[in-house]
């Protein structure tokens, strides 16, 4: 072990077990499972979906979790990739962010299975044609490789070569990651909202954006609860490459609009009509663009008030929930009006007093979704807690802090 | 090899949704799904295109004494490059040979994505275990399996995706889809449309019966006449 030098100063938390923190992510937990079972038991007619709006909460978490895990490999992988010693102190944390984050895209998929129980389908009877295969194969090798490149960190920190060579294979396989959870929408013909070959770009870019601002707001934790100084430089690096991926982001995202708006082709247009400002998705909107851009824009493009972290760390939080704004944005009102609307409708595979048709698609999510997706948030959060404390990050921070200059 | 096809008179249907109800029976669909359905629309409109004048049915579009109406009887289109099959994962989702697509009920993950992918949207995801109404048996009654896949079964299981399957267990035995000889006024005609002499083939090569969505590219085997189909032909 290289780490031969224990610090003695470190500040010393509450073990694991005896911390509220651990004790509310565990109920939590918990009360996911509860409600999978319940949806076990009920099918997923415990959910809000049916068959107009036929996917919902579980996807565009799961798209949200995806990006969520890129974050941690662009931010490691960069301070080896192009030699910015500032982010170093964050690889490991980030490494780690990635494993845990593709894991938990993976297993967000497992409720929204109709028939969980043959999932293994996906790895006996892959159809190679199928976006949805190449997911789960990427999300399976980046998961697979970010657990070796943490472990080479961790215990074989003297192969500096390996970790390069690593890293370098990381970059790319993150992009690539985006790249085809973005495909899953963008290849879909049938829906005009999704089948843009800008798909991919905004993938990527809002994954950056939202990965970046999730290791900020970690990384503030650490330093706000845990007495871990993190550097003014790595705090400039962090807030520049937030700024850089909202502007971009943004900006892919305003082009798809511009394009819709003024072909007015009406299947693309009622869309747009469903997510601008008066329009029923009008929420997504003001949270994408208000919450969550041009306000964590301002903080972030002020000298003035991106020098101090907790108001970076606000700026993380509201770009965080920007870009889940968007994910539904993205999914749900690609279902509402379907490219054949006509009396009476989609029959939605259930009775109810309204009747058996839907001639415009309606979802809201039930508290199974919201459980189930609450308890693998907090799963998350535990797992990045656990690894923490027993890789010893909190060590590695401080010592890789010491090598960054102000 | 055949592949088989259907051609739907839109000039002659009535709305009176017979193949619909025809197709709930015979195939055992529980109460709230739909395998086929006859919607409202206008003449020679694009369906995608068409702004439904109002959500209910049977409603003519335009202004008095202007107005049109015509209807389209929607079902699994049968695409030879069919999108659903494309983007199922696991290959549940197969074409057959002779053009029909069916699902494998034992394979199915029920992922759904074949749902989000179809421009038609005629695919129904069983949510929750089914209710039916009488709550027995009615329709074909077994389980049909092509080249040893569970295509058909009275009860699903909750989980995967249905839809229509041509009818694959009359059509193996020389019988027509049952929309087909339900139609009381003769609306749908069943064929091989690599047949050029069959009737199918006459109605798609000489009558100017067209797919829907065309412009999709997913090559449908299930043709329409449109509603003006009879000014067209002058004898």
């Amino acid at each position: 072990m290289v780490n031969s030098s224990v610090r003695t100063d470190l500040p010393t938390a509450p073990g694991l077990a005896r911390s509220p923190w651990t004790w509310l992510l565990g109920v939590l937990v918990l009360l996911g499972l509860v409600a999978w079972v319940y949806e076990l038991g009920h099918g997923l007619a415990a959910t809000g979906m049916r068959d107009v709006v036929s996917w919902g909460m579980y996807i565009f978490t799961f798209a949200y979790l995806v990006g969520l895990s890129a974050g941690g490999l662009i931010v490691a992988s960069s301070s080896e990739v192009f030699h910015i010693e500032a982010l170093r102190p964050l690889a490991r944390l980030g490494v780690l962010a990635a494993a845990v984050f593709s894991a938990a895209a993976g297993l967000m998929i497992i409720p929204d299975l109709g028939q969980p129980i043959r999932v293994l389908n996906l790895f006996i009877f892959p159809n190679w044609t199928s976006p949805l295969v190449w997911d789960v194969t990427i999300i399976t090798i980046y998961f697979l490789f970010s657990i070796l490149e943490l472990w080479v960190m961790v215990r074989r920190p003297e192969k500096k070569a390996t970790l390069t060579t690593l890293a370098f294979i990381g970059l790319p396989l993150a992009v690539l990651l985006h790249s085809i959870t973005a495909i899953i929408f963008g290849l879909q013909m049938s829906r005009p909202w999704w089948n843009t070959a800008l798909m991919a770009p905004i993938f990527v870019a809002s994954a950056i954006l939202s990965g970046t601002a999730l290791i900020v707001l970690i990384a503030w934790i650490l330093q706000r609860y845990n007495g871990l100084r993190i550097p003014a430089a790595t705090w400039r690096w962090l807030a520049g490459l937030m700024v850089m991926a909202l502007f971009v982001d943004l900006f892919f995202v305003a082009s798809d609009y511009v394009t819709i708006a003024w072909d007015n082709i009406p299947k693309d247009r009622q869309v747009l009509d469903l997510i601008l400002p008066g329009g029923p998705y009008q929420l997504t909107f003001w949270f994408e663009w208000v919450v969550g851009g041009v306000i964590p824009f301002v903080i972030l493009a002020s000298s003035k008030l991106r020098a101090k972290a907790s108001n970076l760390a606000l700026a993380a939080a509201l770009i965080l929930m920007g870009v889940y704004a968007f994910r539904i944005e993205l999914v749900i009102p690609a279902f509402v009006n379907p490219l054949i609307q006509l009396p009476p409708g989609t029959s939605l595979g259930a009775v109810s007093t309204s009747g058996s048709f839907q001639l415009i698609g309606h979802y809201s999510p039930t508290w199974v979704e919201y459980l189930i997706t609450l308890g693998l948030f907090a799963l998350t959060a535990l797992a990045i807690s656990i690894g923490y404390r027993r890789l010893h990050l909190g060590r590695n921070i401080q010592e890789a802090a010491e090598h960054v200059a102000d | 090899m055949a592949r088989w096809g259907m051609v739907i008179d839109q000039s002659k249907c009535v709305g009176c949704w017979t193949c619909a109800v025809g197709c709930k029976a015979i195939n055992d669909e529980p109460l709230g799904y739909w395998w086929n359905r006859v919607l409202t629309t206008e003449p020679d409109s694009s369906a995608q295109v068409a702004a439904p004048a109002t959500p209910a049915v049977d409603v003519p579009h335009g202004t008095y004494p202007n107005l049109e109406l015509a209807y389209l009887p929607l079902a699994c289109q049968h695409c030879n490059n069919a999108p659903c099959e494309k983007v199922c994962p696991v290959g549940a989702t197969f074409r057959r040979d002779d053009g029909l697509i069916l699902i494998d009920y034992e394979r199915c993950i029920g992922c759904r994505y074949c749902v989000a992918a179809c421009p038609y949207g005629v695919r129904i995801f069983n949510w929750g275990p089914a209710k039916r109404e009488p709550n027995f048996v009615i329709g074909y009654g077994e389980e049909y399996r092509t080249g040893g896949r569970l295509v058909f079964e009275p009860v699903r299981p909750v989980g995967i995706v249905e839809k229509c399957t041509l009818c694959v267990e009359r059509v193996d035995a020389n019988e027509q889809p049952f929309c087909v000889d339900v139609c009381p006024v003769g609306a749908r005609v069943f064929g091989d449309l690599d047949d050029p002499k069959s009737e199918v083939s006459v109605l798609v090569n000489d009558e100017g019966a067209e797919q829907l969505l065309a412009e999709l590219g997913t090559n449908p085997n299930i043709f329409y006449l449109p509603s003006s189909h009879p000014n067209k032909v002058s004898d």
